[in-house]
């Protein structure tokens, strides 16, 4: 993500989202994180992401969304006027009559749908209120985006966004595969696709469902650190990304089985950047790798 | 419809009759005969001055009652160890994340369930079981038709076995309350127990509620119904003719004065599919809905 504009008399940074803010008030309006506890900072760097206020709210535009409960927390939106929001049906709670739904269809049809991606996304325009929920244990992550400002997000990670920031997709490039011949199975373990948002003239809101507990850190130029693929909740379009194969030392005599590999898939993360992790991923596959996208590979 | 034990008058009734006179507060206390009352902002019930939770549903009475721009109220999340009471019975809620109902029966009363749910017991604490009607239609439904009965004295210990919320509900006589299928956790005996089955073929095949409603009836003597909401759980109360449009899969219950019904938004969901459904529920009544669900198939 880029550098938020020049701050304003009386104004302070906010430590998540870094837009600028009232130096008064208990939640940053830009993303709703709490502004009255303290930061925790992990002895490592990482930044932990405080939950969204039960009842907080987060303004865009002349609307503004709520964000209700903790555990599975919902985003309720009063939608003004001709304002929108589009979002994958998945995530509709509920609805007032009045707010007016329409589909948008996204190109690449058929590689999403074999990805298991939304095919098309739902537009809802005010005026009304509708609500839209993650259905996961989890927190809700605000990122507010500037315009211009870009930022690519883990698939099956997106909530919904306004109306002014673009969606598009992108192949990770990351995958391996395990077995041979007929039995040969690709894997993408940090999804087939990536989402990438922009923001386009004037500021826009983009909103996550993170699973889970979520942290945060600035990687440094060159600075390089191992997440778990499916881990990874967003990261700024500076930051690179590929596969890193590491196998402990002795690896080789812990199974007699051929196809048994003792070793982790890792996704290497590499500064410039802000990326963001979920505590809750999903785990990779034991079986040996007969192939996989370009990668650092690490024995012990 | 099936009734267990007795049909009850409908009677929409979201709050029990106040049968104190009192005046209340600004804070929500009220006074009564110079004494002042905590008047709990979930089940209205008016509590002793001090008590940190009501002691009908356990609601924290020292915090605020949490309602959204739109009008939706959060369910009372209940604190760790909180106790409430119901005829001589008492009730504590144990943990938060997957909250355990442990209940201390006191003698002469009972708590029905369905047998799932059901964490521990004292090896002492009598069960039998008890038989609802339609049973091989509720089989077919996948419903049990066979509920369990823990009687008094005795401890027993509930369970939903996933993250959500406990939804207390204290009820008067003359309540109806129609409730999404297996999300119920545990009832006292004088509630009557019935279930109505879904009318119309379009709630059956787009409803995701599947294919009946468990209904619970008070007719002379007040109950105790325990629910569980998976995720978090939000109250609105609809005036006569207001309409909601809720994600069939967050439908969680609702007075029997709401009506339901499956509609077609004019969205697609996929390349080849057509028609989003929606429950749209219609005032006068109360709607619970839970912010975790298991999405239906829109085809």
């Amino acid at each position: 993500m880029t550098a938020a504009p020049a701050l304003p008399e009386g104004h302070t940074i906010c430590h998540y989202c870094r837009m600028a803010h009232p130096a008064t008030g208990t939640s940053c309006p830009s993303c709703g994180a709490p502004l009255d506890v303290r930061m925790a900072v992990t002895r490592s760097g990482w930044v932990e992401q405080p939950p969204i206020k039960d009842m907080a709210r987060i303004q865009f535009g002349q609307s503004r969304v709520q964000i209700e409960g903790t555990y599975v927390p919902v985003a309720d939106f009063t939608l003004a006027g001709p304002e929108w929001i589009y979002f994958s049906h998945h995530s509709l709670l509920w609805t007032e009559p009045t707010v007016r739904l329409t589909n948008s269809s996204l190109a690449g049809g058929w590689n999403r749908m074999l990805a298991g991606l939304p095919l098309i996304m739902i537009q809802a325009q005010g005026p009304g209120h509708i609500a839209l929920s993650g259905d996961h244990a989890g927190e809700l992550v605000a990122l507010p985006l500037m315009p211009g400002q870009q930022v690519w997000t883990r698939e099956h990670r997106f909530l919904t966004a306004t109306g002014n920031v673009s969606y598009t997709w992108q192949s990770t490039g990351i995958w391996y595969n395990t077995g041979t011949g007929d039995d040969r199975e690709t894997h993408y373990p940090l999804g087939q696709f990536g989402d990438l948002f922009v923001a386009q003239q004037i500021p826009g809101l983009l909103l996550l469902h993170s699973p889970g507990n979520t942290f945060l850190r600035d990687l440094a130029p060159g600075e390089a650190i191992l997440v778990q693929p499916s881990a990874l909740l967003y990261r700024d379009v500076s930051v690179s990304m590929h596969l890193h194969l590491e196998y402990p030392y002795g690896a080789q005599r812990i199974s007699w089985r051929s196809s048994f590999s003792q070793r982790t898939v890792w996704l290497r993360l590499i500064g410039p950047g802000r990326v963001a992790v979920a505590s809750v991923f999903g785990r990779t596959s034991s079986d040996q790798i007969t192939g996989n996208s370009p990668a650092t590979t690490r024995q012990w | 419809m099936h009734a267990y034990s007795f049909a009850g008058t409908h009677r929409y009734g979201p709050h029990p009759p106040r049968t104190l006179s009192c005046r209340r507060g600004w804070n929500g206390s009220a006074t009564f005969r110079g004494v002042d009352r905590i008047e709990c902002q979930w089940c209205r019930v008016q509590n002793a001055p001090g008590t940190a939770s009501c002691v009908s549903c356990g609601a924290p009475l020292d915090g605020k009652n949490l309602v959204s721009d739109s009008g939706w109220r959060e369910a009372p999340r209940l604190r760790d160890m909180t106790e409430f009471r119901f005829a001589n019975s008492v009730a504590q809620v144990e943990g938060e994340l997957v909250p355990v109902t442990e209940i201390a029966l006191g003698q002469g009363d009972a708590v029905y369930f369905e047998h799932h749910v059901l964490l521990w017991k004292d090896e002492a604490t009598p069960v039998t079981a008890m038989q609802t009607q339609g049973g091989m239609k509720r089989l077919f439904g996948g419903m049990p038709f066979v509920l369990t009965l823990a009687y008094g004295p005795g401890r027993v210990a509930f369970s939903r076995d996933s993250p959500g919320e406990l939804v207390v509900l204290p009820l008067h006589p003359g309540m109806e309350l129609d409730v999404r299928e297996h999300a119920f956790l545990l009832a006292s005996h004088t509630i009557g127990y019935s279930f109505v089955r879904i009318q119309g073929l379009v709630n059956l095949l787009h409803g995701g509620n599947g294919m009946y409603l468990d209904r619970f009836i008070t007719a002379g003597a007040p109950g105790l119904l325990v629910l569980h909401g998976y995720g978090n759980v939000f109250e609105r109360l609809l005036k006569p003719g207001e309409k909601i449009m809720v994600e069939p899969g967050g439908f969680l219950y609702k007075d029997a004065s709401v009506t339901m019904q499956a509609v077609q938004m004019p969205v697609k969901t996929g390349l080849l599919r057509r028609g989003m459904y929606l429950a749209e529920m219609t005032g006068p009544g109360r709607v619970g809905i839970q912010s975790m669900y298991v999405h239906h198939h829109a085809e």
